[in-house]
């Protein structure tokens, strides 16, 4: 639905032509205007009739109605150009009007119709283009950044999806700054630990960066590639981020080359100093089976639309056996951190730090016998570290599990919790072809996720059944720009929000294992509903949020500060609960908040007589909701 | 309690291991203890806990065995000094003196010599018994889905080996079956998990009760004299109905929420403290202690049987595994110690039995980077004053690469004991009929032992 603000189909204005205080035409040459006396006949006039908004990319049907004449036949036009054109829109004989794709420098057009009867004679309207309707922009930042802000639904309703999406994809990486060891920045200093920089570095960047997109979908990213801090150094978070968030618009073979040969991954799922087994040992098999069952595979052979190919006997069919895992794990063999330049090395292990460059091979470490991959892909013997590496991970790119498995994974992280097999297979069509013929185009998978009818179908029907729950790190960043928290750090971190996402059993790169905070595959207890985040909420982190929007509403988070006094603007609106209301339904609901909920607040806080607890006790009723907490 | 334990508990005090509680204390609290209530307690340890470095052969030739394939893994028999000091070392068990256990469990291994406390061998998820042939003859049907992989095998031992996929674990089937017998006037869920949501927890008609440790009260309001208007906007926005099943989901568990930490909070208002000290900077040991205040107010709670869940990660131990697993078994040893000990102060000793189970072994062989890999077949505790203790359960395996216990190559053993036994064994103690066992542990059946005797 478009809101009332932007379109009213309904109500249509019709606009007049000037044809009232003109007699054109019809004695010839020698009439004037305001000298007709005695027209033979009355004047033919032109009446446009159609929407007064249109979005981009959409059409709007006008009509003309002509009066005085028989030939009512009119021409269209578009700021004055007969049939309009791709800049300003286009608009067919009949007058259905075709807005641009993209928003033009001046965002008002003029529809005309022209009288063929009286080529001077015709009827304008007014038409407003607009890229996107409220809820569309709102949702689509819940689905794209870390949180809807008044001011960037603003912007999205003005440029559209496509449009927002373009301006997104353009948007370089905000980088993490690295941290060196030794000393330690203030504000890890007293933890004597590096990761509360790390985690500071990635709320900031989270809360305040303007390349929202490629910051969300690094984060959906590094819930399925995940590394923690429990047992790596803080100090490889920020490269490791980094080369998720510069890859995020890349090609997914990129994303699993930059990962594999990270000292983050490598240290935490020790392909790292992982050496070539002598003859009383195996190799390490960690991130050989990791990178294919929680990475890029799965455990079963999967269809596109991401459902299971089951055997003659009903059973699911295994993606690998345990013999291709120990060979993935030789072809892994002899990586080790670079020297403190990011340049090769010859010793092994080589512990020299860099936690800031990509890892290096030591031939010598390297088992160089040959490995049988899938699908029966031979690496001969010989190979080095790099070629068997390079030649693995291909391997595994170009398996068909790939896509269905990590496009589910990237629509639960950003869409919805359940996506239909058929809105997955469109995404693994667009993973295995992006139609020039390139698979893992990122941008491309990007793309079809958020434009696809199945993530746009909440636009238009709030009770469109879909969605997935907030998780606490999501429910906190769109909290600190929804409301406008400041920091007030002495040190400017931003660590103290982790204390708060912890108690709710999520803190950045802080897992407590590589199976994420919550498992992609988790159904809530009795019942048949595949929820992911739905495994860290129970009735402890239930109580345990309650009282951390308690925590908010009441400026009580440490490090930040929040204006929701008498004289702020929720205070002020707080003066009209109904205004308030509807204020924090566009701000966390889309609009779409349902109207019992809406009269229970407003019936909630209209007896308080601070608008300030007006304003606390309607945020809070806003956000404990379980309509807020399901971003739907 | 009987006589036994109450020896076993005087010498575990005579030997300062409990503090600030006297014998006629203990006396006291036996014979308010003295009613129908029975506890299980699991203790998750996450990752796939190296068992084969967890009880290791004692005698020379066993020893010397292990000493031998496990090479640069393998632990000493004295305690190791300088670089290596942080590495742990063997202990032998003085009343299984064949084995020896982990330095970092020393206060279990005084648990077993005190007969409160046995290690049950070799069990892992199996759909029935197998052997190392039968499993090489690749006969699909009777081994457990994605061996080797933890989610997995975390979930097929939470869920007793029904193999694959199932929506319950058997602490919530044992509540379908027997809540209404037992626990008609309780005010929570007979399951508590305080370790998150398991699937071990969760049944037909059954959903776990969460607790944070330490976070035991309702949600915390800053509105004064609104703070009660407030809730009750709140809790009337829960029950709005909507079309959208996730949101009714959540509403679902909020709901619980406000219900249980009410019931929580009154509950514990005017419990007495327990005197048992727990171990600072331990998370095992802080959930177990949560436990133990909620085993303590049992009866405020209306509870007769309780089965509750905790956890400790970190186990997958790929690299480095020395260190880390001492670090690990030295946070367990003293946390399980602390809690035994706190059962013995409630006077329910016996009516209080605490498990370990974990995703599986890991390999016999070690691997290149210090660490070992995926296996099977585990080794496991059983602590507890209704345990007979001292004693070894199951069959040690042998300890060959490819020997006759060995799945492949690299000593990942086919277990002797199915995991759904060893939970069957708990839960028959536990009150579940023989004529709900089957219902309990639909794989039982393929087994000739449901109770291994350990209990």
């Amino acid at each position: 639905m478009i809101p009332s603000s932007l379109l009213c189909r309904k109500l249509c204005i019709l606009f007049s032509s000037a044809a009232m205080l003109l007699s054109i035409g019809c004695g010839g040459a020698g009439s004037t205007p305001g000298t007709v006396t005695a027209p033979i006949q009355a004047a033919i006039t032109v009446t446009v009739a159609g929407p007064t908004t249109t979005q981009i990319g959409s059409t709007s049907q006008f009509t003309a109605t002509v009066t005085n004449t028989t030939n009512t036949a009119v021409t269209w036009q578009v700021d004055g150009v007969t049939g309009g054109n791709t800049t300003a829109g286009t608009i067919s004989s009949s007058g259905l009007y075709t807005a641009p794709l993209t928003l033009p420098s001046t965002t008002s057009v003029s529809i005309s119709a022209v009288s063929q009867a009286s080529p001077t004679v015709s009827g304008t309207v007014s038409d407003t283009l607009f890229g996107a309707s409220m809820m569309t922009a709102a949702r689509l930042l819940d689905q794209t950044s870390f949180g809807p802000t008044a001011d960037a639904i603003q912007h999205v309703q003005s440029v559209g999806v496509s449009g927002y999406l373009t301006e997104q994809f353009a948007q370089p990486a905000t980088l993490l700054a690295a941290i060196p060891t030794s000393p330690l920045p203030a504000l890890c200093l007293a933890n004597n630990t590096a990761y509360p920089c790390a985690e500071s570095e990635w709320w900031q960047t989270a809360i305040t960066g303007s390349d929202q997109l490629r910051q969300r979908v690094a984060f959906a990213l590094s819930e399925m590639f995940v590394v923690s801090t429990q047992s790596i150094p803080g100090q490889a978070i920020p490269s490791y981020h980094n080369a998720l968030a510069t890859d995020a618009f890349s090609n997914f073979s990129t994303i699993m080359k930059d990962v594999t040969l990270s000292p983050a991954m490598g240290g935490y799922l020790n392909m790292l100093n992982s050496a070539k087994p002598t003859g009383s040992q195996i190799a390490n098999e960690n991130y050989s089976r990791e990178l294919m069952q929680l990475f890029t595979l799965g455990l079963d052979a999967l269809n596109q639309d991401g459902s299971v190919q089951l055997d003659g006997n009903g059973v699911p069919i295994p993606a690998y056996t345990q013999t291709q895992v120990q060979a993935f794990a030789r072809a892994y063999t002899g990586w080790t951190l670079a020297n403190t330049a990011g340049g090769a090395v010859t010793k092994f292990p080589n512990n020299s730090g860099d936690y800031s460059d990509p890892m290096v091979a030591v031939e010598s470490k390297h088992d160089t016998t040959s490995k049988t991959l899938l699908d029966g892909t031979v690496l001969p013997g010989g190979q080095t570290a790099e070629q068997d590496l390079q030649a693995a991970l291909t391997n595994i790119f170009n398996n068909s599990n790939v896509g269905p498995f990590v496009c589910t994974q990237l629509i639960q992280h950003l869409v919805t919790s359940a996506p239909s097999p058929a809105y997955i297979s469109r995404v693994s069509a667009v993973f295995a072809n992006n139609g020039n013929g390139t698979r893992g185009d990122m941008k491309a998978v990007i793309t079809a996720i958020l434009t696809d009818q199945e993530a746009r179908a909440g636009d238009t029907n709030a009770e469109y059944n879909g969605g997935h729950l907030r998780e606490p790190v999501l429910f906190i960043t769109a909290m600190m720009r929804a409301l406008g928290f400041t920091n007030t750090d002495g040190n400017g971190s931003y660590f103290s929000l982790s204390g708060q996402s912890a108690k709710l059993s999520e803190e950045p790169y802080r897992a407590n294992s590589v199976f994420n905070f919550f498992p992609p595959n988790y159904v809530i207890p009795d019942s048949n509903l595949n929820a992911p985040e739905f495994d860290i909420e129970n009735t402890a982190t239930s109580v345990l949020q309650l009282s951390l929007a308690d925590a908010i509403v009441n400026n009580k988070i440490g490090s930040f500060t929040v204006d929701l006094s008498n004289t702020s603007a929720m205070g002020k609106l707080a003066a009209n609960p109904a205004n308030l209301v509807d204020t924090l339904s566009m701000l966390f609901m889309h609009s779409q908040m349902p109207d019992t909920m809406r009269s229970t607040i407003i019936n909630a806080i209209t007896p308080l007589t601070s608008n300030a607890q007006r304003a606390r006790v309607a945020i809070y009723l806003v956000i404990t909701s379980s309509q807020y907490k399901i971003i739907h | 309690m009987r006589r036994r334990s109450f020896i076993k508990y005087a010498s575990l005090a005579a030997a300062g291991n409990i503090a600030g509680l006297k014998p006629f204390g203990a006396l006291n609290a036996l014979a308010a203890g003295a009613t129908d209530y029975k506890a299980l307690v699991c203790v998750f340890l996450y990752g796939g806990n190296d068992a084969n470095n967890m009880i290791v052969p004692f005698d020379n030739t066993g020893y010397a065995t292990y000493q031998s394939i496990r090479g640069p893994l393998a632990l000493g028999k004295t305690a190791p000094t300088g670089n290596n000091a942080s590495d742990g070392y063997i202990q032998q068990i003085q009343s299984i003196p064949g084995f020896g256990l982990h330095s970092g469990l020393s206060d279990i291994a005084t648990l077993i010599n005190s007969d409160v406390a046995a290690p049950v061998v070799n069990v892992g998820n199996l759909t029935q018994p197998l052997t190392r042939t039968q499993y090489l003859a690749n006969q699909l049907g009777s081994v457990p889905s994605n061996l080797f992989s933890h989610p997995d095998q975390q979930v097929e031992w939470q869920n007793a080996a029904a193999s694959g996929a199932t929506t319950t674990g058997w602490a919530g089937r044992i509540s379908d079956a027997i809540n209404g017998t037992y626990n008609g006037s309780a005010t929570i869920p007979m399951v508590t998990s305080v370790a998150g949501d398991t699937l071990f927890c969760n049944g037909v008609r059954t959903t776990p009760v969460s607790v944070s440790p330490g976070n035991l009260g309702g949600a915390s309001c800053s509105e004064g004299a609104e703070c009660s208007a407030r809730l009750a906007a709140a809790q009337s926005l829960i029950t709005l109905s909507s079309g959208i099943s996730l949101v009714t989901a959540d509403d679902n568990i909020t709901s619980n929420a406000y219900a249980y930490a009410a019931t929580l909070t009154a509950a514990t208002k005017s419990a007495t403290a327990l005197k048992t000290t727990f171990p600072a900077n331990n998370g095992l040991a802080a959930q177990l202690q949560q436990i133990a205040q909620i085993i303590n107010v049992r009866a405020a709670l209306g509870v007769k049987r309780q089965i509750f869940f905790c956890g400790i990660g970190n186990f997958d131990t790929h690299s480095n595994q020395l260190v880390l697993q001492a670090n690990l078994l030295g946070q367990i040893g003293p946390a399980l110690a602390a809690f035994y000990q706190s059962t013995t102060e409630m006077g329910i000793a016996n009516q209080v039995t605490a498990f370990t189970m974990s995703d599986f072994a890991r390999t016999f062989q070690p691997n290149s980077n210090s660490g070992t890999d995926h296996a099977w077949g585990s080794h496991h505790f059983v602590i507890g004053g209704a345990v007979k203790g001292g004693a070894m359960y199951g069959a040690y395996p042998t300890l060959a690469l490819g020997g006759p216990d060995d799945s492949g190559s690299n000593g990942r053993w086919v277990p002797s004991i199915g995991s759904v036994q060893y939970a069957s064994t708990l839960a028959q103690w536990f009150g579940v009929p023989q004529n709900q066992l089957a219902t309990v542990f639909p794989t039982i059946t393929n087994f000739n032992t449901t109770d291994l005797g350990f209990i």
